[in-house]
C-alpha cells in the first residue's frame, strides 16, 4: 500500500516535469529564444517595455550647473513621451558625447581659441527601456559660460531600432541641417554678443582710465588705490583684446563641412540663411569702433560698466537656447526639426517602401506619368531614360489607335467619309432615349459606313452628331499624320520600312522629330482639300491647347454646332432634361421625353455662350470658352480650380467649398490626398454592381460625368473615382469635381472625370443639353438614380480593380491594391508599345493588315485580354507614345481625344 | 591625435590579423569596465600589413576610442544576456565605431563589456549595409563568448573565430562586392531572346527561387564569368542596398561562403565539387536558394519561419553544447552541434522549387520581347520590382487589417489569395518573402505553428 506521503510529490498543481530542471541545461540568459515572438509579440508590436506612444526628438543640454537636462521635445505634447524617463535618457545621451570642444589658450597662443568642433554622431540604445535613439551632439558658444561652451544634443528618439539604423544617412543629413542652422544663429548671437561685451569693455575702460588718471592726480602714482585701478585698467584691456580676437575668430568662421562625405551637405541642400548668416557675420567688425553693420541695435546700445568681480558661477542664470540663438534661426531650426519627426514617424516598412517606390519610379519616367503622383524629379528630362537619349524610333510604337483597326486606310476612305460627313449634316427625325439600352436609329443606319476617322473627327467637331463607323476609336492627334499617309497610299508604317530597307537612317537614330516631320514632308499638294479639312480640325483641337488669343477655330464650327444641335435634340431623347428630381424619375419610366427642352427655345445650346452668375451675357474673346491657358502650371492650376475664368467654369458654384474635396484647389495632388479617396473607392465598387463599367469607362479613356443635384455627393463619387483616372495630372487637371454649366467637346480633351450639377434653370437645360449632345463620348453615372450609361465591359482586368466581394477593409489598403493592379496595368501597356516585333513588318511583303493583326492577337493571346481590355491597354499605350514622342511639357494638354461608337447600356442597382 | 593618449599600462594584447587585399577596418577591440580602474582594453585585433587607408591609428588611439565607448555604460541597466549596440560617427576623429554592449563574468566579477570595430569614416557608406550582418555576427559570437566567460575561460579565442571572417568579409566585399547600379548589359537579360544564356526554364526557376528566399542565393560553378553573370541578373530584382551586400565570385581562387550575404558567387574547386558549409548556411537571416549553374540546378530552403525554426534550434543546441563543454579544448565552433543529442540537424536542407508562380515567367515571357540594348528591359524591369513591392504592401496592410495590428491570429488566407491574386503558391510565396524583408517575422505570424506545415497545406487547413 502506497502511503500518502508518497504521493504528496504527485500532488502539485505544475504539470509533470515541469519542475524537474536539468543541471546541464542552459540558462535562458545564454541561450536565444526558440521563437521569434514569444506570447503577445507579433510583428507589429513595438519594442516590448517602450513607454512612449510614438517617436519623437529630445533636445537636450549638459548644463555646467545641473548637469544634462532635457530641454524640450518635438511633439511637445507630454502624452507623446508619456512615462518615459527623459531625465535619465538625457544623462544617458549626453555621456556618450566625443566632441572636445572648448575655448582655452592653446600652447604659444597668446588669446584663447575657439575650437569649432564638428558634430559628432551616436546611435544607442537602452534595451530595457525600449528606446533607441539617434543622437547628434552639437556645441553652442556662450560668453557666460565655461570655456565659453554649451554642449547641446538633438535625439531621435524611437523604439525601433531598426529604423534607426536603416535611416541613419537620412537621419544625419536632415539632423545636420538642423545643426548647422542652430549653429548659425548661434555664431550671430555670440557675435552680438561679443560686440556688445567689447563696447561694455571699451566704455569701462574709458571710465577706469578717467578714475586712474584721477587717482593718480589725487593720490599720487604709487598709491595703493591707483595701483588697483592700474591692475584693473590692464585686465580690462587684456579682456577687451582676448574678447577682440574671439569675435575675429567667430567672424571669419571658416564655413566648413564634415570630413565624411556621406554627410556632406550639398550646396543645394545648404540652408541659404546658412550663407547668408555668414555674410552678416563677415560684416561685423572685429573693431568694435567702426560700426558698419548698420543693425538699429548696435546703435542703440548703451554701453555698461562691467564689475571687477564677475558672479558667481551658480548665481547666474544661463541663457535658454533660444537666447542662444538668433531668433530667425532658431525657428528654422524648430521647423526642420518638425519635417524630420513628420517625415520619420511611423512604421519603418512604409517609409522604406516609400523610398523602394520612388527610387523604381525614377528609372520608368516614360510611364510614371500614368497613375503616379507627380513629384519634381519627374519634371526632368524624359530623354535621359533611354541610354544617355538614344531615344526609341517612333516607327516601333504602336500606331494610334485608329490605325488599329484591320481595314487598311485608303484615300478613298477618307473622300467617301467626307460624303458621309454630308449626310450625317441633314436633320434627322428620329427620337432615342438615353437611357435606351440600344444604339440610336442614326447608330443603327450608319453602323456600316466606312468613313475615315479623320473626316469623322470633323464632322464629330463641325456637328453634334456624328457619323457611325465600324472603327472603335479614333485618335485626333495622329489625324494628320495619317491623313498625309493616305495620301501617299502608304501604310501607317511605311517611313519605317523606307529606313529599314533603304538603311539610310539606322533604326535607333531615327528621332521622334523625322516621325512627326515626315508626312509633312511628303504631303501631296493635290490632297490639299482633305489636309485643310483635317487641318482644321486639328487646330480646333490643338487650339485647345494653345494660348493664342487670335485662336477662333471652334467659333469657325458654330453654325454647324447650332444646326446640329437642334436636330440632336430631335433625334436623341432628352431623358434627363427637366432637373427636377421627380421630374426626371418620370422621365425614366417614360424613357422617352416628347416636348422640346424651353433652353432650345431660347437660345442655341451648343454655342458656347458666357454668362456672368446673374445670367448676363459677357463679351469675350474666342479663348475664353476654352481652357486654352493649359500649358502653365499656373494654367493647370487655374483649370483646377473651380474659380477658373473659362467659360466653362465661369458659372460654377461658389458653393463648391461646401463640400470637402480630397484634392484641394491649386495644390499638387499627393499620395495621402488619393489614399483618402481609397475608402470612397472602396465603398463605390461594393455600392454600385457598374463599378467595373464605370471604371473602365474611365481607364480607356472615355469622359466619365458623375449627374447630380447634391454636390457633396457628386464631389465624393467624382473623388472616389479620382484614383482611377489615367495621366491625372500634377494638379489633378484631369477632373473637374464640380461643374454648374454645360461643357464644350473641348473641355472633354481637358477633363476624363467631370461632376456636373443637375439644375432646374436655363442654364441647367444648357448644361443638360451638352451631356445628350456628346452622350456617344461620355458616359453618365447618375448619382440620384444610381444609373450609369455607358458602354459595356466584358473583360477580366478591371474585375480584379473593382470586386465587390472583396475582404479588403480599409480604404488605404484598398488604395494600395488599386495601385498595384495599376502599375501592372502600366507595365502592360508600356510592353505593348515598345515591343518591337510587335508594330513592325517582320518582312517587307507583309502588308498592315497581317501587322494590325499581329497586335490585336498579341493583346487577344499573350496578355489573354478582351476586346474592352485591350481598348484600356492601347489607350494608355496611346498616352504613352504621345508622352514619349512630345515629352513632359506637353502634359497639360490631354495628348487623345478617343471615343468608341459602341453602342451604350445603362446600368441601375 | 595620439598626443592627448594616456600611456597604456600594461600593454593590450594584440593580434595581427593576414587578410586578402586593403581591409577597411581599422581595428577591432575588447574592452571591459573593471570596477577599480575604470574602462580597461583586454584585447586588440588589427588587420596586418600597410595601411591603405588615409586615418592610421596608433594602439594608443585605439585604445582611447576604444575606453570611451564604454561612457555612460555605468549606468547600464539591460537586462542580463541582452547585446547592446551603439554606433558612433566621431567626425572629429575621422572614425565610425560600432560598439556591441554586453555583460560577462570576468574574474569573478559582472562587468560590462564592449566588443568594437573601428573603421575609417570614409567608409561609412561601404559600411552601412553590412552593419546588420556584421551585427548578427559578432552577437552570436557574444553569446558563446558569454558562456566562455562564465565558465572561466578566456572570450578573446570565441571572438577571434568571427572577427578574422568579418575583417575577410569587409575586404572581399571591397574588392567584389555587386554595384548598386548593374549594367543591364552585363545580366542574361540583355540577351537577344530567353533561353541564349542559359535554359529558359532554368533561368525561370533561379529567379523565382531567388525571390521566394527574400532575394537570398548562392549562385556555384566552375566558370566564374557565367557565374557573375547570373550573379547580377538575380541583383537586378535586388534593392540598391541589398545588392551592396552581395559578392561577385573570385576569378582566381574562391571566397569561403559568407552568412548574411544576399547573393554570392562560388567557384567550385579544381574537382569540380563545392562544400556547402551547413551551419553558416543556417544562420543566414532569410533561407538560401542554391544556384548550379554547371549543371543547371535550383534548390531550396523551406519558407522563412521553417528556416527560422530550424535555425534557432541549431542555435540553442550549439550553445547548449557549449555550456556543456568540459573544457576549453572540448569544443571546436563547427563541431560543436555533434556533440548534441537533441537536435540532429536534417542536412536535407535544399529541396526542389515547388511552387510555380505566373508573376516571373509572365515577366520573362515579355521582358524579351523588348529591344535590347537601349534601357527598355530596365524601365520594364523596374515597373516589375515596382509591382513585387507593391503588392508586398497590399499583402501587409491586409493582413495588418484582418488581424488589427497582430492582435487576433490571421485566419484568412484564402480570400487574402483571391482578393489580392495571389492564388498561384508561387506567387504568394514571393510575395510573403518581399513582405517578411519589411516586416520581420511575418511568416511566422501568419503560419504559425507547426512549423513544418506548407503553405499549401496551411491554406486547406484554414478553408475548414
Amino acid at each position: 500500500m502506497i502511503g500518502s506521503p508518497d504521493l504528496v510529490a504527485f500532488t502539485k498543481d505544475d504539470a509533470f516535469g515541469q519542475t524537474y530542471v536539468d543541471p546541464w541545461s542552459i540558462p535562458e540568459e545564454f541561450s536565444v529564444p526558440l521563437y521569434m515572438h514569444d506570447g503577445k509579440a507579433n510583428p507589429w508590436s513595438k519594442a516590448n517595455c517602450a513607454k512612449f506612444s510614438k517617436d519623437f526628438i529630445l533636445i537636450s543640454e549638459f548644463s555646467e550647473q545641473v548637469g544634462p537636462q532635457p530641454l524640450l521635445t518635438i511633439p511637445d505634447d507630454p502624452k507623446v513621451f508619456g512615462t518615459f524617463d527623459l531625465n535619465y535618457f538625457s544623462l544617458r545621451i549626453m555621456s556618450v558625447d566625443y566632441q572636445a570642444s572648448f575655448v582655452g589658450h592653446l600652447p604659444g597662443c597668446g588669446y584663447p581659441k575657439i575650437n569649432f568642433v564638428e558634430d559628432s554622431k551616436v546611435v544607442l540604445g537602452d534595451s530595457k527601456e525600449g528606446a533607441f535613439a539617434y543622437v547628434h551632439h552639437l556645441t553652442l558658444y556662450d560668453l557666460e559660460a565655461r570655456g565659453f561652451v554649451r554642449p547641446f544634443c538633438m535625439a531621435y528618439i524611437s523604439s525601433d531600432e531598426r529604423k534607426i539604423m536603416q535611416q541613419l544617412q537620412e537621419l544625419s543629413s536632415e539632423f545636420s541641417k538642423a545643426s548647422e542652422s542652430l549653429k548659425a544663429g548661434n555664431r550671430k548671437a555670440f557675435a552680438d554678443e561679443l560686440e556688445k561685451k567689447l563696447k561694455d569693455l571699451e566704455y569701462t575702460r574709458a571710465v577706469l582710465h578717467k578714475e586712474a588718471e584721477r587717482q593718480k592726480m589725487n593720490d599720487g602714482c604709487y598709491s595703493t588705490q591707483a595701483i588697483e585701478k592700474a591692475n584693473e585698467l590692464a585686465n580690462v584691456e587684456k579682456s577687451f583684446y582676448e574678447h577682440k580676437d574671439l569675435l575675429k575668430q567667430v567672424t571669419s568662421y571658416p564655413n566648413r563641412r564634415t570630413r565624411s562625405f556621406d554627410f556632406l551637405l550639398s550646396e543645394s541642400d545648404t540652408p541659404a540663411d546658412l550663407t547668408d548668416v555668414d555674410h552678416m557675420l563677415d560684416g561685423v567688425s572685429p573693431d568694435p569702433g567702426v560700426e558698419n553693420r548698420g543693425g538699429e541695435c548696435k546703435l542703440s546700445y548703451t554701453p555698461q560698466l562691467i564689475k571687477a568681480k564677475p558672479a558667481k558661477c551658480f548665481d547666474k542664470r544661463l541663457k535658454t537656447l533660444e537666447e542662444l540663438c538668433d531668433m530667425y534661426f532658431f525657428h528654422q531650426t524648430m521647423d526642420q526639426l518638425r519635417l524630420i519627426e513628420d517625415t520619420f514617424r511611423g512604421d519603418l516598412c512604409y517609409i522604406y517602401n516609400r523610398q523602394i517606390d520612388e527610387f523604381l519610379l525614377k528609372k520608368q519616367k516614360t510611364s510614371n506619368f500614368l497613375f503616379e503622383e507627380k513629384d519634381d524629379w519627374q519634371e526632368e528630362e524624359v530623354a535621359k531614360e533611354f541610354c544617355g537619349g538614344n531615344r526609341i524610333s517612333d516607327n516601333t510604337l504602336p500606331p494610334s489607335i485608329s490605325d488599329l483597326s484591320c481595314k487598311p486606310q485608303t484615300l478613298e476612305t477618307c473622300v467617301s467619309s467626307e460624303e458621309s460627313l454630308l449626310i450625317n449634316r441633314e436633320p434627322e427625325t428620329g427620337v432615342e432615349g438615353l437611357l435606351d439600352t440600344e444604339s440610336s436609329l442614326c447608330d443603327l443606319t450608319q453602323e456600316n459606313s466606312d468613313e475615315s476617322t479623320c473626316a469623322e473627327i470633323k464632322g464629330s467637331l463641325s456637328s453634334a452628331d456624328s457619323g457611325e463607323t465600324n472603327k472603335d476609336q479614333f485618335d485626333v492627334q495622329t489625324c494628320v499624320v495619317e491623313s498625309k499617309s493616305f495620301t501617299n497610299q502608304q501604310p501607317p508604317c511605311l517611313e519605317v520600312q523606307n529606313c529599314r530597307t533603304n538603311g539610310e537612317k539606322p533604326f535607333d537614330e531615327i528621332s521622334p522629330v523625322d516621325f512627326v516631320a515626315a508626312p509633312t514632308r511628303s504631303s501631296h499638294p493635290g490632297n490639299a482639300s482633305l489636309e485643310d479639312g483635317v487641318d482644321a480640325v486639328n487646330k480646333a483641337i490643338l487650339s485647345a491647347q494653345d494660348p493664342d488669343p487670335n485662336y477662333g477655330n471652334i467659333h469657325e464650327t458654330e453654325p454647324f454646332a447650332h444646326e446640329d444641335a437642334s436636330c440632336c435634340m430631335r433625334q436623341e431623347g432628352l431623358l434627363d432634361i427637366d432637373p427636377l428630381p421627380h421630374t426626371a424619375s418620370e422621365s425614366c419610366v417614360e424613357d422617352v421625353v416628347k416636348q422640346e427642352p424651353p433652353s432650345c427655345l431660347q437660345g442655341d445650346p451648343g454655342r458656347p455662350m458666357n454668362f456672368t452668375p446673374n445670367g448676363g451675357t459677357l463679351l469675350e474673346g474666342p479663348t475664353a470658352g476654352l481652357s486654352l491657358d493649359l500649358n502653365t502650371d499656373e494654367a493647370s492650376r487655374r483649370n483646377a480650380d473651380d474659380a477658373s475664368d473659362t467659360i466653362s467654369c465661369l458659372s460654377i458654384s461658389t458653393s463648391s467649398d461646401r463640400a470637402p474635396s480630397p484634392f484641394p484647389h491649386g495644390g499638387p495632388v499627393t499620395v495621402k490626398q488619393k489614399r483618402k479617396a481609397g475608402l470612397g473607392a472602396l465603398k463605390f465598387i461594393r455600392q454600385y454592381p457598374f463599378a467595373q463599367q464605370a471604371i473602365f469607362s474611365l481607364l480607356s479613356g472615355r469622359t466619365l460625368v458623375v449627374l447630380g443635384v447634391d454636390e457633396a455627393t457628386v464631389r465624393k463619387l467624382v473623388n472616389a473615382l479620382t484614383i482611377f483616372v489615367p495621366n491625372l495630372g500634377k494638379y489633378g487637371e484631369r477632373v473637374q469635381p464640380w461643374l454648374t454649366t454645360s461643357f464644350q467637346l473641348a473641355d472633354l480633351l481637358n477633363w476624363k472625370l467631370i461632376g456636373l450639377q443637375r439644375i432646374s434653370s436655363p442654364t441647367g437645360s444648357s448644361m443638360l443639353h451638352s451631356l445628350n449632345r456628346y452622350s456617344r463620348y461620355i458616359s453618365v453615372l447618375d448619382a440620384d438614380h444610381k444609373t450609369l450609361r455607358c458602354p459595356p465591359y466584358r473583360g477580366s482586368l478591371v474585375a480584379r480593380l473593382a470586386d465587390h466581394r472583396t475582404q479588403i477593409k480599409r480604404g488605404c489598403t484598398y488604395y494600395t491594391h488599386v495601385q498595384s493592379v495599376l502599375t501592372e496595368l502600366t507595365s502592360k501597356a508600356f510592353l505593348y508599345t515598345f515591343c518591337y516585333h510587335l508594330h513592325l513588318p517582320i518582312s517587307p511583303a507583309e502588308d498592315p493588315d497581317t501587322v494590325a493583326l499581329r497586335r490585336a492577337e498579341f493583346l487577344h493571346h499573350h496578355f489573354c485580354y478582351s476586346k474592352e481590355d485591350s481598348r484600356i491597354v492601347q489607350f494608355l499605350s496611346e498616352l504613352i507614345k504621345d508622352r514619349y514622342l512630345h515629352g513632359p511639357d506637353k502634359e497639360v494638354g490631354p495628348p487623345v481625344f478617343c471615343f468608341n461608337y459602341v453602342s451604350s447600356l445603362t446600368f441601375r442597382i | 591625435m595620439s598626443s592627448g593618449c594616456p600611456p597604456q599600462s600594461p600593454a593590450v594584447a594584440k593580434t595581427e590579423v593576414a587578410v586578402d587585399g586593403a581591409c577597411p577596418l581599422l581595428a577591432a577591440t575588447f574592452a571591459y569596465w573593471d570596477n577599480i580602474l575604470g574602462p580597461r582594453v583586454r584585447h586588440i585585433w588589427a588587420p596586418r600589413g600597410p595601411p591603405a587607408l588615409a586615418v592610421q591609428l596608433g594602439d594608443g588611439d585605439i585604445t582611447f576610442l576604444a575606453n570611451h565607448t564604454l561612457n555612460g555604460e555605468i549606468l547600464r541597466s539591460a537586462e542580463s544576456g541582452a547585446v547592446d549596440v551603439k554606433f558612433f560617427v566621431l567626425s572629429e576623429k575621422g572614425v565610425v565605431i560600432v560598439s556591441l554592449i554586453f555583460d560577462g563574468e570576468l574574474k569573478g566579477d559582472r562587468n560590462t563589456c564592449a566588443l568594437s570595430v573601428i573603421l575609417p569614416q570614409a567608409e561609412l557608406g561601404f559600411y552601412l549595409p553590412l552593419h546588420a550582418i556584421c551585427v548578427d555576427r559578432l552577437k552570436h559570437s557574444i553569446r558563446k563568448g558569454r558562456i566562455w566567460m562564465q565558465k572561466g575561460y578566456n572570450i578573446v579565442s570565441v571572438l577571434t573565430s568571427e572577427i578574422i571572417p568579418i575583417m575577410e568579409l569587409l575586404s572581399s566585399m571591397k574588392t567584389h562586392s555587386v554595384p548598386e547600379d548593374i549594367d543591364i548589359k552585363d545580366t542574361v537579360l540583355h540577351d537577344d531572346d530567353i533561353g541564349d544564356s542559359c535554359h529558359e526554364d532554368f533561368l525561370h526557376k533561379a529567379i523565382s527561387s531567388h525571390l521566394q528566399t527574400c532575394g537570398c542565393s548562392m549562385v556555384v560553378g566552375s566558370n566564374p564569368d557565367k557565374v557573375n553573370k547570373i550573379v547580377r541578373t538575380l541583383c537586378l530584382f535586388l534593392t540598391p542596398t541589398e545588392r551592396r551586400c552581395s559578392r561577385l565570385c573570385k576569378s582566381d581562387g574562391s571566397f569561403s561562403y559568407d552568412t548574411g550575404l544576399f547573393v554570392q558567387g562560388l567557384l567550385k574547386d579544381s574537382t569540380g565539387s563545392f562544400v556547402l558549409p551547413f551551419r553558416q548556411v543556417l544562420y543566414s537571416p532569410y533561407p538560401t536558394t542554391h544556384i548550379d549553374v554547371d549543371v543547371n540546378t535550383v534548390k531550396q530552403m523551406p519558407p522563412c519561419h521553417e528556416h527560422v525554426y530550424t535555425q534557432r534550434r541549431y542555435m540553442r543546441a550549439e550553445l547548449g553544447a557549449l555550456w556543456k563543454a568540459a573544457g576549453e579544448d572540448d569544443v571546436l565552433p563547427d563541431t560543436v552541434i555533434h556533440t548534441d543529442e537533441t537536435f540532429t540537424p536534417d542536412l536535407n536542407i535544399f529541396q526542389d522549387v515547388m511552387h510555380k508562380d505566373t508573376l516571373v515567367m509572365g515577366f520573362l515571357d515579355e521582358v524579351f520581347l523588348l529591344k535590347p540594348g537601349l534601357s527598355l528591359r530596365s524601365t520594364y524591369l523596374a515597373q516589375f520590382l515596382l509591382l513585387l513591392h507593391r503588392k508586398a504592401l497590399t499583402l501587409l496592410k491586409y493582413i495588418e487589417d484582418e488581424t488589427q495590428k497582430g492582435k487576433k491570429p490571421f485566419r484568412s488566407l484564402r480570400s487574402l489569395k483571391t482578393d489580392l491574386d495571389l492564388t498561384s503558391e508561387g506567387d504568394l510565396n514571393i510575395i510573403m518573402a518581399l513582405a517578411e524583408k519589411l516586416k520581420s517575422g511575418l511568416h511566422s505570424f501568419v503560419f504559425g505553428k507547426p512549423f513544418y506545415t506548407s503553405v499549401q497545406e496551411r491554406d486547406v487547413l484554414m478553408g475548414f
